[in-house]
């Protein structure tokens, strides 16, 4: 009896296989789409639905995936020999993509007209040895954010300088309950918020001779004023135990002065503390102003067969009206000229904010392993900022590891 | 009786609370106004019980068809284990045959790989049978790593059911398969269920290997859906994955307190050897 | 008594043994085969490279540090969960007001996944956000809010905790077993020969329950020394790799550095590391039991 539940069960389930394996027997495009929000997969199939309208022999198949685990599912399907036939990626991954030849170049499919939509900014990161590995799908820009009515509470001036943003942290922090600064100290994007420090003191990830820029005196300078912060009480006690959504909700709980954030923040702001007031500025200055721009490219599988199909689907999703939909959405920063004049983008005073960088900003080096770079970034960071090792042993140490991972 | 009642309660209420305290975090995340997350200090009180928050999370993280899929994982999982399992322990625990020994420490071995460390042949493996993306990879995989347990666990419980019976039924002129239907079977019943629960729990729970093998959302195990709230993304919505969560862990907290009589019992009959 | 040999059992075994072989045996073979080869960052085998791979891993200085973690965690959560364990379910075990609340209570944990009491931990251990130092506030045991986590042997304390609570479970069930199928008989003896309770454990029950400890040791050592997901929600292995375990950091070398030849070495690594523990442990504290294995 049992038995017999288990065969039609058995049966029942191979027959919808074969029902939906064989109803669509044209092209089918697989793509795998990160996950930026709860919004991103509805968004992609809801695009695919009316793609799929108009070309009624294309299938695409979409497969989302969480952004913690997107390397790891791209490397055991390319392992697997099953890789999709386009993923979004972040761009900080493109050159091992690249360089193993699992990336296809897309200039040929390139018309100069598609082109045109893009800016230039977020094209360059995906350029690869003069060929274009992929577009840009999504970017954003770091900006400092300030809680204005804790500055105000302090009575000082929001900060230009470091300098500045040292001592309103320093009249902020004595506010009861209450901290100057939000260093993030704990999981991804730790070695971005010292970058953010680092660029502006006039430093810079990489020497002009591809070495590693850690062991330069603007790198030690901003180390040392990041362990100051902490040593003072500036910042949030254990920044170690705060990894990038934590230091946000302390903004949101309205207990920090001064935090270093992307776009996406802001819609959270609104929707999670209403009440709270806020400024989107500049980072604080040293030597240069610096932003950090980051972008996710769209990329092809070298190992696709249907290309072509891929290529007519992408093509599909840059509309203007689905781009738009896109980075309001998510709340990114738009990619495509015509968005970005939009009277939303040009008006709204936080978008604008964070804009407002762009001209200047700098991206993360496209260069081969990457994640493991900056994994060695972020341990020295957290030695550093434990006490474990001074700022100097720390980031020397550091870039020597890194020469090594680097081959130089 | 009274006085050893206290006594005990008041031993063990240190690790009562432990236990109790992230289901009561959980309870009340779930059911706050997404704007009193982030109220400082965070407190277990809150303005009304948001019943909403969990409407919006059934449409939000696809809840309905990610249940259904863990259950249909679980439950074939746990039936093809047992259908494997069954006769393998009635062997070892009634018959004497060459490999035995070395069956056994097989079966300890297949223990001590974690799957995070076979996942990457695993999924080669997949891709050759063609069973990538299909809930059946899973169904697959569950049984092959629950196998090891279930077989142990029956296995030490068929042999406290005694062999004269069988073959009292034997002598009587009943076929070997007519006795092991007969007397046997209804006699292991119960080891059987407490087993099949055993499997169950571990594959309702298993994260890694659901992860890896299943590619489009639409086939997300309960696990796996619920992390994908959390992994990476710009933004948590707290109230929503514990709402989630809660929603998950709820059926099988009930099932479990109902049916844990019965796991002991199992244990005791089983009389591990 | 046996019944008639010959091909019957082996027939029995043999669906399940296949399973077992297919599903992980192809896996360790292709884990073996990737060790001696070079691996490219997504999985390619490209040539044979002999013991390579195996060499990194022993020049590896993170290597040895997640080793001895690996060895502390592990004993530190068996350890703490056996001597937890056993007194719990003694005391499930004997008749009390409420003892069915309490049975549920402690089993509650089984009932979320590994991952899910992670998340909801390491929300409720936040340092600002958190309900646990809100909690020790309100109580009036903390003046200031702790962070947990800020600082590797405090965040890897608070694991091994956490690992103690999801293990107790599984292993005050085993025990729970064993207690409830201990002859009454002995302990009425004893009474009667006016042996102290502390007596009666140390003379009964600890020796009966001896079988029931030794596979809630070794089933528990493995478990535990292959889990990933407290560690890996927590703290990802840090600050600065101070709570990485073999486990957290063979993922990361794998999925996110994609060094997956050196990650398959340390897999094998892993596997014998345990083989030889359970092989030694066998040996020492099973023996008596292998004698009686002998004579079924």
């Amino acid at each position: 009896m049992f038995h017999r539940k288990v065969a039609r069960l058995a049966a029942s389930a191979l027959a919808i296989g074969l029902l939906a394996g064989s109803a669509f027997a044209e092209t089918t495009v697989n793509f795998t789409v990160a996950e930026y929000s709860s919004k991103t997969g509805p968004f992609y199939k809801q695009v695919a639905a009316d793609f799929e309208k108009a070309n009624p022999d294309i299938k695409i198949n979409i497969e989302v995936v969480p952004w913690d685990s997107l390397l790891q599912r791209l490397t055991t399907d390319i392992a697997g020999g099953t890789p999709p036939d386009m993923s979004i990626i972040g761009t900080r991954w493109l050159l091992d993509f690249a360089s193993q030849g699992v990336a296809e170049p897309v200039d040929k499919y390139l018309t100069p007209e598609f082109k045109g939509t893009f800016i230039d900014t977020f094209m360059k990161p995906g350029i690869i040895n003069g060929k274009t590995m992929g577009l840009p799908v999504a970017a954003s820009a770091r900006a400092m954010v300030i809680n204005t009515d804790l500055y105000n509470k302090a009575g000082v001036k929001p900060p230009k300088t470091w300098e500045d943003l040292y001592n309103a942290s320093e009249k902020i922090s004595k506010l009861p309950d209450t901290f100057g600064f939000g260093l993030q100290g704990k999981e991804i994007e730790t070695d971005a918020y010292y970058y953010y420090a680092l660029w502006t003191f006039g430093g810079d990830i990489l020497r002009p001779d591809g070495k590693s820029g850690l062991d330069s005196p603007e790198a030690l300078a901003a180390a040392t004023f990041y362990k100051k912060m902490i040593d003072k009480g500036l910042t949030q006690p254990s920044p170690t135990n705060y990894s990038r959504e934590d230091v946000f909700n302390l903004f949101k709980q309205g207990k920090v002065g001064t935090i270093f954030t992307f776009p996406m923040l802001i819609p959270q702001i609104k929707a999670e503390a209403p009440n709270l007031h806020y400024a989107v500025l500049p980072f604080p200055i040293q030597k240069t102003e610096a932003t950090y721009g980051v972008t996710d490219t769209l990329m092809l599988f070298s190992s696709s067969k249907v290309k072509a199909a891929a290529w007519k689907f992408i093509e599909f999703t840059y509309q203007d009206k689905y781009r738009k939909q896109f980075d309001l959405g998510e709340g990114f920063l738009p990619v495509t000229k015509n968005i970005a004049a939009l009277d939303y983008f040009k008006n709204d005073k936080d978008i604008a904010g964070f804009a407002a960088g762009l001209p200047y900003a700098k991206f993360a080096p496209v260069i081969a392993n990457w994640e493991e770079i900056a994994d060695t970034t972020v341990r020295a960071l957290q030695q550093i900022y434990l006490g474990q090792v001074s700022p100097e042993d720390g980031l020397k140490a550091a870039a020597k590891k890194i020469n090594g991972i680097r081959g130089l | 009786m009274l006085k050893k009642s206290l006594l005990f309660w008041l031993i063990l209420s240190p690790l009562v609370v432990v236990i109790l305290f992230p289901f009561g975090v959980m309870f009340v995340t779930a059911f706050r106004p997404r704007e009193e997350l982030f109220t400082y200090p965070p407190t277990w009180t809150f303005s009304e019980f948001r019943w909403a928050n969990f409407a919006e999370m059934w449409v939000k993280t696809n809840f309905g068809r990610a249940l259904l899929n863990s259950l249909y994982v679980s439950v074939l999982s746990t039936v093809l284990a047992m259908i494997l399992s069954i006769p393998a322990a009635y062997a070892l625990s009634r018959y004497r045959f060459p490999g035995k020994r070395a069956y056994r420490t097989f079966l300890l071995m297949t223990q001590m790989m974690s799957p995070i460390v076979l996942v990457l042949g695993l999924f080669r493996m997949m891709v050759t049978l063609g069973l990538v993306n299909t809930l059946n990879s899973l169904v697959l995989t569950y049984a092959a790593f629950n196998m090891a347990f279930t077989i142990w666990m029956l296995q030490s419980y068929f042999s406290t059911i005694p062999r004269d019976l069988e073959e009292a039924a034997w002598i009587d002129g009943a076929g070997h398969l007519t006795s092991l239907l007969r007397v046997f079977l209804p006699l292991a019943v119960p080891a059987m269920a407490v087993t099949a629960i055993f499997g169950f729990i571990n594959s309702w729970n298993e994260f890694v290997l659901a992860l890896t093998m299943i590619r489009s959302s639409d086939g997300f195990t309960l696990p796996v859906q619920i992390y994908s709230q959390v992994a990476g993304r710009y933004q948590i919505e707290w109230h929503h994955v514990m709402a989630a969560t809660m929603l998950a862990t709820l059926p099988v907290a009930i099932v479990f307190s109902w049916l844990q009589r019965f796991l002991i019992r199992g244990m005791a009959l089983g009389a591990v050897k | 008594m046996n019944l008639s040999a010959g091909f019957k059992p082996l027939a029995m075994i043999l669906p399940g043994l296949a399973l077992a072989v297919l599903i992980i045996g192809y896996p360790i073979y292709d884990l073996g085969y990737a060790s001696l080869h070079e691996v490219s960052r997504f999985g390619q085998f490209r040539g044979l490279n002999g013991l390579t791979n195996f060499r990194d891993v022993f020049q590896d200085p993170l290597f040895y540090g997640s080793l001895i973690r690996t060895v502390i965690w592990t004993f530190a959560v068996v350890g703490g969960t056996l001597a937890l364990s056993l007194p719990i379910a003694m005391m499930l075990n004997e008749e009390f007001y409420g003892r069915g609340l309490a049975r549920v209570i402690i089993m509650l944990p089984w009932s979320i996944s590994l991952t899910m009491t992670a998340v909801v931990w390491r929300w409720a251990l936040n340092g600002r956000a958190g309900l646990f130092n809100a909690t020790l506030m309100d109580l009036g045991i903390l003046k200031e809010p702790i962070e947990w986590l800020g600082e590797a042997h405090q965040a890897f304390t608070v694991e091994i905790l956490i690992g103690i609570l999801v293990s107790i479970p599984f292993t005050t069930t085993i025990f729970l077993g064993g207690l409830s199928a201990l002859p009454q008989d002995s302990y009425e003896a004893a009474a009667v020969d006016g042996a102290t309770r502390w007596d009666q454990f140390r003379h009964i029950t600890l020796p009966l329950m001896k079988p029931f400890i030794n596979i809630a040791v070794v089933l528990n050592v493995i478990y535990v020394f292959n889990s990933l997901p407290i560690i890996w929600v927590m703290t990802e292995g840090g600050p600065a790799n101070g709570t990485d375990i073999l486990v957290t950091y063979l993922y990361k070398l794998a999925f996110r550095f994609g060094q997956l030849g050196k990650a398959s070495a340390i897999s094998l690594i892993m596997f014998g590391v345990l083989m030889v523990f359970t092989i030694i442990y066998v040996l020492l504290v099973m023996r008596g039991e292998a004698g009686a294995d002998a004579e079924e």
